[in-house]
């Protein structure tokens, strides 16, 4: 069961992001507003260049709208220092890559305490392991691991820090059907049981029969925005 | 540890080999650092312990002979603390078994210890004793030389009576700390010695009965910087008794050379360490932005978990840290066993009590600190480009680098369509990384530099020997008598045995004045058309003596602000001792002291006396027979101060040169290689590193290791050649300063080069370049080309 509460905790009003370059500038975003409540499972579904990930750095603060507002419960993002935003993702965002980004000089485990050192309420190592299954991988660097299981290290690494905010940017795009199952089910499981906030990106739309609402994005403008009364498991999506 | 910690050393690990090489370039740099300040301070403090246990005089002054009471009468100026008279000769010795000549000089020490002025340290055996008259402390050097110690008796030729001599003890003292012969610039301690005998025996034996022809003073510590006042005064007051030199102790011989020594070391210590860690700075620099752009993922990563800028700048900053770190232990430790080691070979030529190496915290502090600041510096640019980083750009691949046509290409025109693919591609990954190929060419510039400032000092060396000893001076013997003698005496050697040709010389002791210039120095007579005694032009040609006017060196002209015509005055300390006037009739070259020539009548006439002689050079016929009897016969000669065979000397210190050339050179091409090779495996490492993919594509395309490796050759044998080439005149230009500091009165180093210098610092940096180019060959061999090919970027 979804474990969306009233309580909001992320505010888009009229988001534009304009990239300059040279002569030209590019309008990434082009007025985008929507709120995300505590406890949801959001996706945000569109084609290459729809400007998802720009989105996603927006809100993960690794990254500045151009205008707009962009708030964090009471925090105004749009026109925190860099500092403040550091703090922000240290604090309150974890992120999950397409291509997981693990350090490859670390070990599965290393790749967790590195996120664990600079957080100030982190999970147990050993505890998140076992939460993603890979308990017996643990000493094992980044290139002796699955793309599967390395993904759920970086799901791993997202969640040790106890953030409240969950950003996965095309998780399963660089797994297999049956892998990528499986970290969607890890994902669902910290919404469901944790209370995770989880936004996933994706250029899959059946990967948003699991979530509780989708956002639809086309050239940079919000094209729908669906609930979902129903989502469905992830053993159950088929893509 | 913290895991970041552990990446970057997992990291470092990682470029192992590379990191190494940059450590070692800083290592090569604090090393020279710390092992010259490290000499420097051992020399300097051995000197001030020396000079003060010694109780090293301020100022020595020379005369034909003084009354004691007159030598009294120097203590009415004001500043002079304390005096000693002493009797000083030069005199032969003869030892058995030995025919050659060895030259001693003969120096009266009080019959009591004291502690005078000029004291010494005995090293074996006694001071005098009332047992015997004929006592003697011989220098410690000449006695392991010759195998001589206390108990053993020695004959010496003084005032021409064969005197036997009872060794009571050996020793050494501050004054001779760089103890070297008449006309020599190295120590030779088996063809020459100090002996100290008792005062009242040297009266006794010289006819110096309540006289002395030497004092030494000291001075008030207030009364230092008055010293030459001071001297002018004394040299007035003691006018009537003949003054030959006054010397201050920064003009003294063994001071001068001790002095220029340290001074020098002290300079250079902060020149070459300086050259050798601004190239480990450019590299570091080529390998930690790679480093780091290479990261750029992990760095966004990084950033997106809530790792602080600053974080991520410290974390990239401390590659160079560690970098810097290692080389500076390395070059501790390393400069510490050169230090120990440079003291051992300056105890050869200079002669210490003490001198022992010591250990400096305070230079290895600097050293340190030192190093790692440059590491750090090497580094900054990488990690300010991961500090300016945005994590949202982080995390998208860096966009691919401008494509289009180099500078080249467009001024080659259609010559550069004629180029092969692999010359073009070289030359535009050359112009495309400017930094990297500007930071190859500046390191095997310096490298070229250092090769051929080194072999130019060493040709500096050998060219000082041949014109100093073989085109000026070309005699085999040089005879010098007590005293001036008329033009007889040289017939008569000139019949001593083996005998082949003789020359007078007339030795005149003399200050030149112009204006406010004064030098004391000397002026030689030779004969029309001498062959024994040639000066030089700056033209290169022999300059033939005129009938009248002075030939100088060039040193002397420029102390005394004088040019070919100028007039100057000359005051002679021999004969009438009038003060004349003279003209500068041609500038001679010299890298030895400050001499002067003129035609032996005009200079007799000068000093107001008929034609007189002091020296008399030989040349030998060559058999060596006939040399051991000209010995024989000199020997038995009297009147004769000293005997030089100039063979001998040569032969000595062609020895002692070449011997430390060897290992000049051996190390100098060892650092300098460190550059080359460091520098080249460095720039083609991250080349290569970057250009996987590439490689990659290659090998797939079915190109041999050998031909891409030969890519990768082609633009590290650019670099390296063009660096090369401007190391060359780098490398004059350092020979030329180091010249100029450390010319001096007594020995200055002529800037030469032959064509081998050139060409072997071109040969040697090619051999680099391949033997760096294997390193690049081998890991391309290593290569997975199909992981090469999957590369994200």
């Amino acid at each position: 069961m979804s474990a969306t509460s009233d309580e909001l905790l992320l505010d888009l009003q009229d988001v534009w992001r304009t990239f300059d370059m040279g002569e030209v500038s590019v309008e990434v975003l082009r007025g985008i507003s929507f709120d995300v409540r505590r406890g949801e499972f959001l996706a945000i579904v569109g084609p290459s260049g729809s400007g998802k990930s720009t989105i996603l750095n927006l809100i993960g603060g690794l990254d500045l709208p151009t205008s707009g507002k962009l708030h964090y419960g009471d925090q105004d993002l749009a026109s925190a220092s860099r500092s403040r935003l550091t703090k922000y993702r240290r604090d309150e965002v974890g992120f999950v890559f397409q291509f997981y980004n693990l350090v490859p000089n670390l070990t599965a485990r290393e790749n967790i305490l590195m996120a664990t050192e600079i957080s100030e309420n982190p999970q147990d190592v050993d505890e998140v392991l076992e939460l993603v299954g890979l308990t017996d991988r643990a000493s094992h660097f980044p290139s002796q691991l699955s793309g599967g299981e390395q993904q759920r290290i970086a799901i791993a690494r997202a969640v040790a820090k106890n953030p409240k905010l969950l950003l996965c940017d095309e998780p399963t795009g660089a797994l297999d059907f049956e892998t990528g199952k499986l970290v969607l089910r890890v994902l669902v499981d910290l919404n469901q049981q944790l209370g995770k906030t989880v936004i996933v990106i994706t250029h899959n739309s059946a990967l948003a029969a699991v979530a509780d609402r989708v956002i639809y994005l086309r050239s940079g403008e919000i094209s729908e925005v669906a609930a979902n009364e129903t989502p469905v498991a992830p053993e159950e999506v088929v893509w | 540890m913290k895991t970041l910690t552990r990446k970057l050393f997992r990291e470092l690990y990682g470029s192992i080999g590379l990191l190494l090489l940059i450590a070692s370039i800083i290592a090569v740099g604090v090393t020279c650092f710390v092992a010259m300040q490290s000499a420097y301070h051992n020399l300097e403090q051995a000197r001030l312990r020396y000079y003060r246990d010694c109780r090293m005089a301020d100022f020595w002054i020379d005369l034909k002979k003084v009354p004691l009471t007159e030598v009294q009468v120097l203590q009415s100026i004001p500043g002079i603390a304390e005096l000693r008279s002493r009797i000083r000769f030069m005199a032969t010795i003869d030892l058995e078994g030995t025919l050659e000549p060895i030259n001693g000089l003969v120096m009266s020490l009080p019959d009591q210890r004291k502690a005078v002025l000029n004291n010494i340290v005995l090293r074996q055996g006694d001071y005098f004793t009332d047992r015997r008259q004929n006592e003697v402390i011989i220098s410690e050097k000449f006695a392991t030389a010759r195998d001589l110690s206390p108990g053993q008796t020695i004959h010496v030729l003084l005032n021409n009576r064969r005197q036997e001599l009872f060794i009571v003890g050996t020793a050494i003292s501050s004054e001779f700390t760089y103890l070297v012969g008449p006309g020599s610039f190295v120590p030779d301690p088996e063809h020459f010695g100090v002996l100290y005998i008792k005062r009242s025996f040297a009266e006794d034996v010289f006819d110096f009965q309540g006289a002395a022809n030497e004092v030494v003073g000291s001075l008030t510590t207030d009364a230092r910087d008055r010293v030459d006042e001071i001297l002018s005064r004394a040299e007035m007051m003691l006018d009537t008794y003949g003054v030959f030199a006054t010397t201050p102790l920064e003009l003294q011989q063994s001071n001068q050379f001790l002095s220029n020594e340290i001074r020098g070391l002290g300079e250079i210590a902060t020149v070459i360490p300086g050259i050798f860690l601004i190239v480990a700075a450019l590299v570091l620099n080529v390998l930690i932005t790679r480093m780091a752009r290479r990261q750029r993922v992990v760095v966004g990563t990084l950033k997106a978990i809530g790792y602080s800028d600053f974080h991520v700048f410290i974390h990239f900053l401390m590659y160079g840290c560690i970098v810097g770190v290692v080389g500076g232990v390395l070059g501790s430790l390393l400069g510490y066993l050169f230090a120990t080691g440079m003291t051992a070979v300056y105890q050869w030529f200079f002669e210490f009590p003490d001198l022992r190496s010591d250990f400096y915290w305070y230079t290895h502090a600097v050293a340190m600190t030192v190093s790692v600041l440059c590491a750090v510096l090497g580094s900054l640019r990488g990690a300010l480009a991961m500090l300016r980083l945005k994590p949202a750009e982080a995390m998208r691949p860096e966009p691919p680098k401008q494509g289009g046509k180099i500078l080249l290409e467009r001024l080659l025109g259609r010559t550069w369509n004629q180029l092969s693919a692999g010359w073009r591609m070289a030359l535009r990954s050359l112009f495309r990384h400017p930094f990297r190929t500007g930071t190859g060419i500046f390191a095997a510039m310096i490298g070229a530099g250092l090769l051929v400032s080194g072999f130019m000092m060493t040709e500096a060396q050998d060219y000082l020997l041949e014109f100093q000893f073989y085109r000026t001076a070309r005699s085999d013997i040089d005879v010098t008598f007590e005293s001036e003698k008329s033009i007889e005496a040289l017939a008569e050697v000139q019949a001593m045995p083996g005998v082949d040709h003789a020359e007078p010389l007339l030795n005149v002791a003399a200050t030149f004045v112009n204006g406010p210039y004064r030098r004391k120095s000397g002026v030689t007579g030779l004969v029309p058309a001498a062959l024994l005694t040639v000066p030089y032009g700056a033209d290169g040609l022999p300059i033939q003596i005129p009938d009248s006017g002075i030939v100088m060196t060039r040193r002397l002209a420029e102390i005394l602000q004088l040019k070919v015509g100028d007039r100057f005055t000359l005051i002679p300390v021999k004969g009438e001792r009038r003060p004349v006037v003279a003209t500068v009739a041609r500038i001679a070259d010299s890298y030895m002291g400050l001499a002067a020539y003129a035609d032996i009548h005009y200079l007799s006439g000068l000093v107001g006396e008929s034609l007189a002689i002091s020296r008399a050079q030989l040349t030998m016929d060559g058999n060596p027979r006939h040399l051991n009897a000209l010995y024989r016969e000199l020997k038995r000669t009297p009147g004769i101060e000293s005997v030089q065979s100039r063979t001998a000397m040569i032969e000595q210190l062609m020895e002692t040169l070449l011997q430390n050339q060897f290992i000049f050179i051996g190390v100098l091409t060892l650092f300098s290689g460190i550059i080359f090779f460091g520098s080249i495996v460095n720039v083609s490492m991250v080349s290569l590193a970057e250009r996987q993919r590439e490689v990659g594509t290659f090998l797939a395309l079915g190109y041999t290791q050998t031909q891409i490796g030969g890519m990768f050759l082609r633009e590290s044998m650019v670099t390296n050649l063009i660096g090369s080439l401007l190391g060359l005149p780098v490398g004059w230009l350092l020979t030329w300063l180091t010249a100029v500091s450390y010319n001096n009165d007594l020995i200055r180093l002529p800037v030469v080069s032959e064509p081998w210098v050139w060409w072997t610092t071109l040969v040697l940096a090619v051999a680099f370049a391949l033997l760096a180019q294997l390193v690049v060959q081998w890991t391309l061999y290593r290569m997975d080309y199909l992981e090469a090919l999957k590369v994200k970027e």
